[in-house]
């Protein structure tokens, strides 16, 4: 018993130097919408209209997967400062920043920058806690990443399944809103990710990656219009992903022709539309500026 | 007087009904994270949870997007107590690509994805028969990718 104590020290200590590394504690100012019964209307109105109808974001982790198989490089200079974290006093913005860290969390775990994975790490907990969320994200969540270090697989289970558990403890109390700017906060950082990086590190697999989140975008909308409160901060959300939304009208992706089912060395490959999704040099320019704009507004 | 006491009971059955639907979506999602989520292995859980209490004759749907070149596990779950579910993955045009019964299921469809395209899960509960009882379960719609 004795021992195992001992043990623990080296990684309470980290601990310790990962949370100093985030700053100190904020008060938060001010609060979102929270369904506790008040509207119980609105509520069951929102769950029989969007009740069987679900909207499928590609997560961080997911998107952090097919930057790396496009042949994209690591950059730690673009992501969002550790030191940012503290001034994350209104719920919205840990919502957004959240999703924000948690994105530079899996880009930083998926490029094996075990460091950067432990940062971000940190500040994502210190906005969990903040946000009330402590219960899904733990210590101990916390002492199993630090063991995981050194092995990637184990460390990108544990970050999904931390993702899986905030995300799912929102929704199961009724704060549906704030789960939704987390995954926004996400999606938008893994987009000015992707696009920043094609700056230095531009390829035709890239483009396209970038080119097909048109998709996920109007999946993306949909989710924020289900909530049809009157509320600034997921209006404000809206209105950002409009403006991109507008900006993605004339991409061009795949479209017509009849899906393929074949059979290759016992998988079945599907063939979809053909011709992939291409992004002009004018495009990919104008969804970067958006993409960090928006970022912008959302971190500082 | 009697407004009072209508305004507690609308308060308390409110009260319930929020109680419920937060204790039913965490049946869910303990249901889908214990049992489903495991059989999406080796492939990694894309940690979307599209999950709903479904009843007999009730449907649910997602839309996905699939990336070139990409392996997937699209996966339907249901609880015991509802039994088996009937659900199909479709095209954009309507086109069935695969298609599971309910007296012949199959929990997953594994594929690949020779160029990027956007399908839709449709699961449906099939009725059965007359009955009194009607059973509410958990059905999950889980998509899993190779890293």
């Amino acid at each position: 018993m004795i021992a195992m104590q001992a043990n623990k020290w080296p990684v309470l200590l980290a601990l310790v130097a990962l949370f100093s590394a985030c700053g100190g504690e904020q008060p938060q100012q001010d609060q979102l919408q929270v369904d506790n019964g008040q509207d119980s209307a609105l509520v069951a109105d929102r769950m029989k209209k969007t009740k069987n109808i679900f909207y499928n974001i590609p997560s961080p982790m997911e998107t952090a997967s097919l930057l790396k198989k496009a042949g994209a490089d690591y950059n730690g200079k673009i992501l969002n400062d550790v030191k940012n974290v503290d001034k994350y006093t209104a719920a919205s913005k840990q919502a957004l920043n959240l999703g924000i860290y948690g994105a530079d969390l899996s880009y930083a775990s998926v490029f094996n920058h075990t460091q950067e994975s432990m940062f971000y790490t940190s500040c994502s907990k210190k906005l969990a806690d903040r946000l009330g969320v402590s219960t899904a994200f733990n210590d101990s969540t916390l002492e199993a990443m630090e063991r995981s270090q050194n092995d990637r697989d184990a460390l990108l289970d544990i970050i999904s399944e931390t993702y899986w558990n905030v995300d799912g403890y929102l929704k199961e109390n009724g704060r549906d809103n704030i789960s939704a700017l987390m995954i926004a906060g996400g999606w938008v950082e893994g987009l000015y990710i992707a696009t920043q990086v094609a700056k230095t590190n531009d390829s035709p697999e890239l483009r396209q990656r970038i080119a097909e989140q048109k998709y996920s975008l109007t999946d993306l909308i949909g989710l924020i219009a289900s909530y049809e409160v009157d509320e600034p901060a997921l209006n404000g959300v809206k209105a950002d992903l409009e403006a991109l939304s507008a900006l993605y009208a004339d991409v061009a992706t795949a479209t017509g022709g009849e899906s393929t089912v074949t059979q290759e060395g016992g998988v079945t490959v599907v063939g979809g539309p053909a011709g992939a999704a291409t992004l002009t040099d004018t495009q990919l320019s104008a969804i970067r500026d958006k993409a960090a704009a928006i970022r912008n507004t959302y971190i500082n | 007087m009697r407004n009072v006491r209508t305004s507690i009971l609308h308060a308390v059955l409110s009260g319930a009904f929020i109680l419920a639907g937060t204790a039913a979506t965490a049946q869910c999602r303990a249901f889908a994270k214990n049992k489903c989520v495991p059989e999406l292995a080796p492939y990694k859980f894309n940690e979307s949870f599209n999950a709903a209490q479904l009843a007999p004759g009730e449907e649910a749907e997602v839309n996905l997007t699939f990336y070139s070149g990409q392996e997937y596990r699209v996966m339907v779950c249901s609880h015991p107590i509802l039994g088996e579910v009937n659900w199909k993955l479709v095209d954009a045009n309507n086109k069935v690509i695969f298609e599971s019964l309910a007296d012949e299921p199959k929990h997953h469809f594994d594929l690949k994805a020779a160029s990027t395209t956007q399908m839709r899960v449709v699961v449906w509960v099939p009725t059965k028969g007359k009955s009194d009882m009607v059973h509410v379960g958990c059905v999950a719609i889980l998509v899993g990718f190779k890293d």
